[in-house]
């Protein structure tokens, strides 16, 4: 039995208009685990993974993250759990590159000298280094994502959370994204992924959850479940389509 | 500034000059890329040399310039280009980040400035800038491919940009306290990098004579 990291135990969310976002959701996560959590537009992912860090609290039910409860230690699950969000765009906070990176760790009080050589450290595993003073608003969409991955690992999580990583990039920048994703479940980090295509990142996958209507209807081994992705309104890889099973979406 | 006159307008245009030779800066580049700016002035020049009244040296019908308005005229527009030339020595020299820093570090003294806020906030306009930007541009190209510029009335083109301009702006800033918390945002922070020099005090005092010399001129 793996290391269990993130317990999700009956979680209800009700928005301050009275419309539910999540309803009795259960999951148990393990660390090195790499999760897709899919389902269609408004089925409730990006709302339960705002769950995972504190941003959004449960209104009945609890979260712990490595035994602790999340809402007693906000900062502790912060620093265990990385988010980066769906649009590159407002998450970003630094005027240039080197300090958007460095926000984090400036959050946290770490001391200038330590911060400079992680921040110098992180941009060199991610090939950002020769961006470092250009304004994030003059990046890529796949330097921007990169960027906000960056600006998440230099607070060292143990596991990340994408929502929708792949929006708005082209295959280049998918690739760059893809990449970095695979190394970090390889150097050990718990991976979840939000999304409603899931043929780049199914081949890597070792556990797949749908959500629809803000409840979980599957949760299993991707190859288990890929045959039932369409009835959730999620496309069905076109290499299990033609009976190929699955196959890696990286060239 | 305004209220200088000749003297002190040239005397300080030969400290900008210094600056700009200083700093590196190709004077006649820099010149080159505010072209559209400089007929600008020639325009409030040739304004300026008709309307003031003054003793004439020349008339033609109802034209007629006289000598005040000669001098008036190049002297506002002198002053515009100094202004000018000023804010682009600041800001092709200073990075965004290092005017941050220096803020932060003259309000430190300063009770009851929470001086870490105000840089945040500045640094979270200068990124936020852009983005509102080119929202602004996304809207108003999204109206103009259903013929809002068929619309003549001014304010309801004004108001039908700033409306959605606004919403999208908020949510925007609504995605942002999320990000900013999920990474631990909070008040007390590690101060930038910015090591006072030990030359703060006598530039101020420095550019404290200089404005009172121009002021004198
Ligand atoms: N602040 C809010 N107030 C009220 N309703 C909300 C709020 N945020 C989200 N919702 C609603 O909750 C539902 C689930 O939203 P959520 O963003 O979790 O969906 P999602 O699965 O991430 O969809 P997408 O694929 O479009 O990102 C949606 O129907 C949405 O309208
Ligand atoms: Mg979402």
């Amino acid at each position: 039995m793996q290391e269990l990291i993130i317990d999700i135990n009956a979680i209800c969310h009700t928005f301050s208009d009275g419309y539910v976002g999540i309803k009795n959701i259960s999951v148990s996560i393990s660390k090195g685990e790499f999760i897709i959590l899919a389902g269609k537009n408004g089925s409730g992912k990006t709302t339960l993974l705002r769950h995972l860090n504190g941003l959004l609290l449960p209104d009945s039910g609890h979260i712990s993250v490595n035994g602790h409860d999340v809402s007693k230690h906000l900062i502790q699950t912060r620093k265990t759990v990385g988010m980066v969000f769906q649009d590159a765009d407002t998450q970003i906070v630094g005027d240039t590159v080197f300090d958007e990176v460095a926000f984090g760790l400036e959050n946290l009080k770490v001391k200038r000298a330590e911060i400079n050589k992680k921040v110098t450290l992180i941009l060199e595993n991610l090939n950002l280094f020769h961006l470092k003073d250009r304004s994030p608003s003059t990046l890529s969409g796949g330097e921007k994502r990169k960027l906000a991955i960056a600006g998440i690992l230099v607070m060292d999580p143990e596991v990340i959370v994408f929502d929708e990583p792949f929006s708005n990039l082209d295959y280049p920048g998918t690739i760059q994204v893809l990449s970095t994703i695979i190394n970090l479940n390889q150097s050990g980090h718990t991976i979840i992924i939000a999304t409603h295509d899931v043929e780049t990142i199914i081949y890597e996958a070792t556990r797949i959850i749908i959500m629809e209507k803000g409840l979980i209807k599957e949760d299993g081994e991707p190859d288990s479940i890929v045959k039932y992705l369409e009835s959730y309104g999620v496309k069905e890889p076109c290499s299990s389509k033609f009976g190929l099973g699955l196959q890696p979406w990286l060239p | 500034m305004l209220s200088a006159h000749l003297p002190a307008c040239f005397f300080y245009f030969l400290i900008l000059l210094l600056f700009f030779k200083k700093a590196g800066l190709n004077f006649f580049a820099t010149l080159n890329s505010i072209k559209y700016f400089i007929l600008l002035l020639f325009f409030i020049f040739i304004a300026r040399a008709l309307t003031v009244k003054g003793d004439i040296i020349f008339s033609l019908y109802d034209i007629t310039i006289t000598e005040q308005s000669l001098t008036e005229g190049f002297l506002v527009a002198f002053k515009f280009f100094l202004v000018m030339l000023t804010g682009l020595l600041f800001s092709t020299t200073t990075k965004p980040s290092s005017v941050k820093n220096a803020v932060q570090w003259f309000l430190k003294p300063i009770p009851f400035v929470p001086e870490k806020r105000v840089a945040v906030m500045i640094s979270l306009s200068l990124s936020f800038m852009p983005v509102i930007l080119k929202q602004a541009k996304e809207i108003s190209d999204a109206q103009k491919a259903r013929c809002a510029n068929l619309q003549k009335n001014p304010v309801k083109r004004i108001i039908r940009l700033v409306l959605p301009l606004l919403k999208k702006t908020f949510i925007s800033a609504d995605r942002l306290v999320f990000a900013m918390e999920s990474r631990c945002y909070n008040d007390d922070r590690t101060d930038p990098e910015f090591l006072p020099s030990g030359k703060e005090i006598p530039f101020l005092i420095g550019s404290f004579i200089i404005s009172l010399s121009l002021a004198w001129l």
